[in-house]
């Protein structure tokens, strides 16, 4: 069955304020499809637009290549999974499930057999008599999933539903939710502002900043190559600094940083000798040991933090540019210590150059 | 209670709070209820023989009620048209109450409450008058209802019962309002949201997921409602007819016009105990216990 959603240039206002610019972007039939973004920048609004609780100003909303315009929220062939859960706490884990079940007139035996189906498939077998207020987070968290899937939706919308559990069940229910969308082969559309759940689970993630998509990339992709500074500053940790460009060739672009000397990395997009740029390197990127063909940047340490596996510092340049650096724990010597000086190098095929003052 | 009371306001105000409370409480809610108690046993009696051997207590004045058939007819018109009267305006204030707890802006909110309160800073005789000023005749509904043919010829509201529901539905209905709307404004709207997510159309969405949540809400409105109705006296006494007395009215009677004190608060406990039973019923049937009306 195809359960594609297509936004076919949508726009959607309220009132005076665009809370999402013209997009167009298909997620695919059974793809796990993040939308990632700081809070306020209409991914929230994007799942509304899916689910049909508001229809947008322009465009469509297109699933299965069918139109939704029109098509109210319990008409359309989504289902959702809300922040908060929405369990509804007067019914029973099983009246819960079955819920989406009765409304569509399926008998009392079918919909039994559904729901304790579906509490196998959530590993809660024998608690569809049990009331919602006695269950734990984890376990509201699976009810909410199976309630969701008992209705064959075509496409699950999950708006940031692990956010309110403790951090180890939240690791756990991201591998869960993984599983159970490759057994059951639905299109998964998920939001979260959490990177780590964005870039573990998903097929393809949609960075959106203020109401546009700024990429949409694997994970990997969007993490080697990001094509706007908001991007490279939002998804992992990045250093960006900016420096006039003075040469560019096919690919490979060299900044004068002033101070900080000539620095080189990989353009993304066009980058205009004479213009503006930054470059942005990852704190895993730098190296105490320069090699041939490295390039080096001058710093004081400010702060060394030994985090287990790996050592976090914290340094100034001399224009007072923060850095920050992530090193193996091997790499640690005395002489790594508050207000020390310290070389950091990297491979120039290992940072990225994008035009513009940046966004850091 | 004292204690909290003390350690709040120091022991000369809490002294204070407490006996006014005890003043107001025994002198002007419990002690009046107890002497129409001993009233409604006695009989009435000129002054010369109260105190006297005839001044001794019985069950007459109760019994009265069971062997006049008028006024036994008008008792039960009473429970039965409080009734329809709550549950007229329980159709009318739930989807207003809906209205302003999940549909509209704040502001409309505001505005739509302003609107609502707005009438009743005006005594309620006047206003039930300007019912029947409405309801008149030669009123201006009936000239709207032939204006847009509605009808060809004027309807008599004010005879019968449709002017007194009429205007106790709007005396009534802030009560209704109020309590249902609070019940709802606590509802998460996401509930609504994954109702209608589910598939539940908008009937199917109010009776298993909005309207179980306002159930202390709705029910707390109905006892309002239902007693106020049956207490009520203004209303019928301006809008009705002979044909559609209230039993309020034979109360009033008894006491103003008979002068029989005794035989009227025989009546008075009579309707009271009957709207006890009949409330408690009801909250027995939907489930409901004190503790949720109180929330």
């Amino acid at each position: 069955m195809d359960s594609s959603v297509h936004l076919d240039n949508t726009v959607m206002q309220f009132g005076d304020f665009t809370a999402i610019q013209k997009t167009d972007l298909t997620i695919q039939s059974g793809e796990f499809f993040s939308f990632l973004g700081p809070s306020g920048c209409g991914k929230t609004t994007i799942l509304n637009m899916i689910s049909g609780f508001i229809d947008p100003t322009q465009g469509d909303v297109k699933i299965g290549g069918k139109s939704m315009r029109g098509v109210p929220a319990n008409k359309r062939p989504t289902s959702m999974i809300f922040q908060n859960l929405a369990l509804f706490p007067l019914m029973t884990v099983a009246e819960n499930i079955e819920f989406g079940l009765e409304v569509r007139g399926v008998s009392k035996s079918e919909r039994k057999k559904a729901s304790d189906r579906l509490l196998e498939l959530v590993a809660l077998e024998g608690s569809g008599t049990k009331k919602v207020s006695e269950l734990s987070g984890g376990q509201k968290q699976r009810i909410a999933i199976a309630r969701a899937l008992a209705v064959e939706p075509q496409v699950l919308l999950l708006d940031e539903p692990l956010s309110a559990l403790d951090l180890k069940l939240r690791q756990h229910m991201r591998t869960e939710l993984k599983a159970i969308q490759r057994k059951t082969g639905i299109t998964f559309i998920y939001i979260t502002h959490d990177q780590g759940e964005a870039l573990t689970m998903s097929d393809r993630v949609a960075v959106m900043s203020a109401g546009r998509i700024q990429q949409v990339a694997d994970p990997i992709t969007l993490y080697r190559d990001p094509q706007t500074s908001f991007v490279a500053s939002f998804v992992g940790e990045n250093n960006g600094v900016k420096g006039g460009v003075i040469e560019s060739n096919s690919d490979l672009v060299v900044l004068d940083c002033g101070p900080l000397g000539k620095l080189a990395g990989r353009s993304q997009g066009s980058v205009n000798v004479g213009a503006d740029a930054t470059l942005f390197i990852r704190p895993e990127h730098f190296r105490l040991q320069a090699e041939s063909g490295m390039y080096s940047l001058q710093a004081t340490i400010d702060e060394v933090n030994f985090e287990g596996a790996y050592l976090t510092l914290n340094a100034n340049t001399a224009t007072h540019q923060a850095l920050s650096i992530q090193l193996g724990t091997h790499q640690f010597s005395e002489s790594l210590k508050k207000g020390a000086p310290v070389s950091l190098s990297y491979h120039e095929q290992d940072a990225i150059v994008i035009a513009g003052e940046g966004h850091v | 209670m004292f204690s909290q009371l003390k350690s709040r306001f120091g022991s000369g105000l809490a002294v204070g709070i407490i006996g006014m409370i005890a003043v107001w409480l025994i002198g002007l809610v419990i002690l009046p209820q107890l002497l129409m108690v001993d009233y409604s046993f006695r009989p009435n009696l000129l002054p010369a023989d109260i105190g006297g051997p005839k001044d001794a207590y019985s069950l007459t004045n109760y019994e009265t009620l069971f062997s006049n058939k008028i006024h036994l007819a008008i008792f039960f018109k009473t429970i039965w048209s409080s009734v329809l009267v709550t549950s007229l305006t329980l159709m009318v204030s739930y989807p207003i109450a809906f209205y302003l707890a999940k549909v509209a802006t704040p502001q409309k909110a505001a505005l739509c409450l302003l609107l609502l309160i707005i009438p009743f800073w005006i005594n309620e005789i006047l206003r039930t008058f300007s019912w029947y000023i409405i309801l008149a005749y030669k009123g201006p509904l009936n000239a709207l209802l032939l204006g847009l043919g509605v009808v060809d010829r004027p309807v008599r509201f004010l005879s019968g019962d449709g002017g007194v529901l009429i205007g106790m539905v709007y005396a009534y209905i802030l009560f209704m309002i109020f309590p249902i709307y609070n019940a709802i404004e606590s509802l998460d709207t996401n509930q609504i949201k994954a109702a209608r997510n589910l598939g539940a159309g908008w009937i199917r969405t109010h009776w298993r997921v909005v309207i179980p949540h306002a159930k202390p809400g709705i029910a707390t409105g109905c006892i309002m409602t239902f007693m106020l109705a049956a207490g009520s006296y203004a209303v019928p006494a301006l809008l009705g007819s002979p044909g559609s007395r209230w039993f309020t009215q034979i109360i009033y009677n008894w006491f103003f016009e008979g002068g029989d004190w005794n035989q009227g608060a025989a009546y008075a406990f009579l309707l009271l105990i009957i709207c006890i039973g009949f409330i408690a019923l009801v909250m027995r049937v939907f489930k409901v216990g004190l503790g949720d009306i109180a929330k």
